[in-house]
């Protein structure tokens, strides 16, 4: 205990609020139009297609309206975003070493190469709109798995597979910041599982955002095919700046029948981001999708997966934890559609307000009538530091079948006096037993991560905690 | 025959996703003239009639929309007092009887003084087969000390719409009881804002209903936390049969400043057949540290082991569900406060649910 409390004090944000000189190579100007979409495309050498779906994106981006339910996003002004930054490296590598230095020292610090070589079976790393290093072992490339960068798919073997899955879970019309991702996304990654293949150890893709006032609009698109499992984590930071940045990514799943896919989260972006990200999943006959999603970071975040249970059998799990600290409005959940009979869906969340943040769990359950005999339980708990900050719950159910079991329970409350007396008559400090008791709140999602990113996790929350007393 | 205008009413407090439809719903209001009132008053309680309403500023679960549709229909105010430190023998009966064509609103006003105990039954029915609409809104005081006992009990029929309005605020240590049944009805609104305004002061509403034929019934009931040590306590029991729909916003606020506040609230819903639809919100809004909200919700069959049990005592499986749905709905009547009610509404319901009746 004395050892692990020794290495929490010795975090520091300046593992994740560094910042490089800004050396981009390209950046496109700020703002929106057709040409500032025009060029994106030419930058990125779009097939025509691509092009005209951009274009499209765009115009649906102008006539919708901004979500009115949600955190303000009053702060955000697309005038003043810049959608495309190229940085300064010549093509994507496959070898750290020739990566440029500066933005390999970056990786080096959040720990990336050191966490492939330990642990991953492939790593993508996402510096501002490009990626900039892309590599999968050879051992997990034998066994037929594709992990590139999506650009290259765009354009190589897997043409047809992208142009017929790219946007079609989440289309431009799905939301506003759906269709901006349409018109201006660049980067993120493509990943495709055999059928029968068992990727044993996980695949990561890091996404770093270093340009100060840029947005990041990566798209990850991920199919496992059938009897196959896929365990997929995504990390994401920024360097604090006194202006906003923003992230519109986009991440579509589908799950193979008989299926697993595993899909992991540790978000910190910095406390100037708007956060406003689209995922979502369908899942076939068997298949199984996990949500593991800690979210810590941003000023503003609208977060909710979705999972499409398409399939007889199909089942989907959401495992979340947010933690909302000074000057955050944090608004995530997941959205859970039963389409099909015999499916099952379970949310376990967790919420954590403190120093005037605000946390807000946001969920919806509709099981349609073709559903019958589908289950589905909701669990949600939220935990208040203090009476500065605000959570709430809003979780929705939409049930159009006699023949469901839903189960939902919600919770919110503070920590227990006699739980902070107890660890304090063991000898830890009010601040260290807040933290303590914080974390075991927070176990929900820590125990489904692979250890190193649940310490990252663990590492997080006490880092959050800190100065909390008083 | 006026202008039917389009008002929007049972807001969420805070509404969520577009697509859900959950944020409020939109009704077509033409009000015209009030229903008579057949009231019993027992002795002690006061009657007059208002030309305003007593408590404007105070919020009610239908909104503000509404209330304005109301204002500008309803052409006086009854109020009933119960005076400080009375405690009436009897409840205050007041029972209105909708005729076909109806399109009445009345507006109500309660008062329990301080020390003061008032236990009020309204209860809304329509002739048969009578088809119109109708609303009323209720607001309430319950003082220092004061207990209200309110039960509103709507069976208005099958071609009958109905929106039922509540809104009320309580004093220091004010105890309020809200018991809602809807038995019937086309399309029924209702629901409540009722603001916990004194310290140590308490709320406990039940909640039962049976929406049946194409019927649906649009709820929105909203227990605000303001003073410390607020209590409440919310039991929601239904039966969706045939093809009928519901939806419940149920949302426990626990303001700042409420320190110690407690809030409570469940529901359980049996769904009959294959064509309803159930919709549930139950919203927690907290923005103080030293409080308790809960929330527990199950939709749906009935529990497999249940089944199996019942089925083992001979029972099919028609009966055991219409047998649990009747269950529902007595769990809640046998709580009024109020014998000749019980006994009225035990005779309408018969030995069984609407379908049965005829």
């Amino acid at each position: 205990m004395a050892k692990e409390k020794t290495y929490v004090e010795d975090i520091d944000r300046s593992m994740y609020d560094f910042r490089n000189e800004e050396k981009d190579e390209f950046r496109i100007e700020e703002g929106l139009t057709p040409d500032i979409i025009l060029e994106i495309s030419k930058e990125k050498n779009d097939p025509e297609w691509m092009r005209d779906f951009r274009l499209k994106s765009l115009d649906i981006y102008n006539k919708k309206q901004v979500p009115d339910w949600g955190p303000s996003i009053e702060g955000l002004d697309m005038d003043n975003i810049v959608t495309y930054v190229r940085p300064n490296t010549k093509r994507m590598a496959k070898d750290w070493n020739d990566v440029p230095d500066e933005i390999k020292d970056t990786f080096e610090r959040l720990g990336i190469p050191q966490a492939e070589r330990k642990s991953l079976a492939g790593v993508g790393a996402q510096y501002d709109s490009e990626l900039v290093y892309h590599n999968v072992k050879d051992e997990v490339a034998a066994q037929g798995v594709i992990y590139t960068d999506i650009e290259s798919a765009l354009r190589g073997e897997y043409a047809d597979m992208i142009r017929s899955h790219f946007m079609k879970l989440v289309p431009p019309t799905d939301h506003k910041f759906a269709a901006l991702h349409g018109a201006v996304w660049s980067g993120g990654s493509f990943v495709y599982v055999p059928k029968g293949v068992h990727v044993d150890i996980p695949l990561q893709s890091y996404f770093r955002l270093n340009a100060k006032g840029a947005g990041q609009f990566e798209h990850t698109l991920i199919i496992v095919d059938d009897d196959a499992y896929l365990h997929f984590i995504e990390g994401c930071s920024a360097p604090k700046y006194n202006v906003a940045n923003l992230h519109a990514g986009c991440v579509e799943l589908y799950v193979g029948k008989n299926s697993t896919l595993r899909y992991s989260t540790i978000e910190n972006w910095s406390k100037n981001m708007y956060n406003l990200n689209t995922k979502r999943a369908r899942v076939e006959e068997g298949g199984k999708v996990e949500w593991i999603s800690g979210s810590f970071g941003s000023h503003v975040s609208y977060l909710y997966p979705m999972s499409i249970l398409a399939g007889r059998g199909a089942r989907a799990e959401f495992t979340g934890v947010t933690f909302a600290g000074r000057g955050q409005n944090l608004d995530t959940g997941c959205k859970m559609v039963h389409s099909a009979p015999d499916t099952s869906s379970y949310v376990s969340t967790r919420s954590i307000s403190k120093d005037g943040g605000i946390s807000t769990f946001r969920s919806s359950v509709v099981v349609n009538s073709q559903a019958k005999n589908s289950k589905s339980s909701v669990s949600c708990q939220s935990l208040m530091l203090d009476a500065e900050s605000r959570s709430d719950t809003i979780p929705a159910m939409d049930i159009r079948t006699q023949q469901a079991d839903i189960g939902h329970e919600a919770k919110i409350g503070r920590i227990s006096d006699d739980a902070v007396f107890y660890l304090m008559s063991r000898g830890l400090s009010e601040e260290d037993a807040r933290a303590l008791i914080v974390s075991g709140f927070a176990d929900n999602v820590g125990k489904e991560l692979p250890l190193e990113y649940a310490v990252e996790m663990n590492n997080l929350i006490r880092l959050e905690m800190k100065g909390s007393i008083g | 025959m006026g202008e039917i205008r389009n008002i929007k009413l049972n807001r969420l407090p805070a509404i969520t996703w577009y697509w859900l439809n959950m944020n409020e719903a939109s009704v077509g209001a033409n009000f015209s003239g009030a229903a008579v009132v057949n009231a019993e008053v027992p002795e002690g309680i006061r009657t007059r009639e208002e030309e305003k309403n007593l408590f404007p500023e105070q919020p009610t679960g239908a909104g503000k929309a509404f209330t304005k549709a109301v204002e500008a229909s309803a052409k006086s105010v009854q109020v009933y007092t119960a005076p400080a430190g009375t405690k009436a023998d009897a409840p205050l009966r007041l029972q209105y009887s909708y005729q076909d064509g109806d399109r009445s609103v009345n507006a109500v006003d309660l008062v329990a003084e301080k020390n003061s105990e008032l236990t009020v039954v309204m209860d809304f029915t329509a002739a048969p087969d009578a088809s119109g609409s109708a609303a009323i809104q209720t607001k309430f005081s319950a003082g220092e000390n004061a207990v209200l006992r309110l039960v509103q009990i709507v069976r208005v029929g099958q071609n009958f719409s109905f929106i039922n309005d509540l809104g009320g605020k309580t004093g220091d240590n004010a105890r309020v009881e809200v018991i809602h049944l809807v038995l019937s009805g086309k399309e029924v609104y209702q629901g409540y804002q009722i603001d916990l305004a004194g310290y140590k002061s308490s709320l406990k509403t039940d909640i039962a209903y049976q929406v049946a034929g194409e019927g649906h019934l649009d709820m929105n009931y909203f227990a605000n936390h303001i003073a410390k040590k607020t209590e409440c306590e919310i039991n929601v029991n239904g039966v969706l049969r045939d093809k009928a729909s519901k939806i419940l916003r149920a949302t426990i606020d626990l303001k700042r400043g409420a320190v110690g506040a407690v809030g409570n609230e469940k529901e359980d819903v049996l769904l009959m057949d294959e064509g309803v639809r159930n919709q549930t919100i139950p919203l927690i809004l907290c923005t103080e540290e030293d409080v308790v909200g809960n929330h527990g919700a199950t939709i749906g069959r009935l529990d497999e082991s249940l089944m199996f049990y019942l089925e083992s005592r001979g029972l099919n499986k028609e009966e055991i569900y219409e047998m649990m749905a009747k269950a529902r709905i007595d769990a809640t009547v046998r709580m009024i406060p109020d014998e000749k009610t019980k006994q009225e509404i035990n005779e309408f319901l018969g030995g069984g649910l609407e379908d049965d009746e005829d």
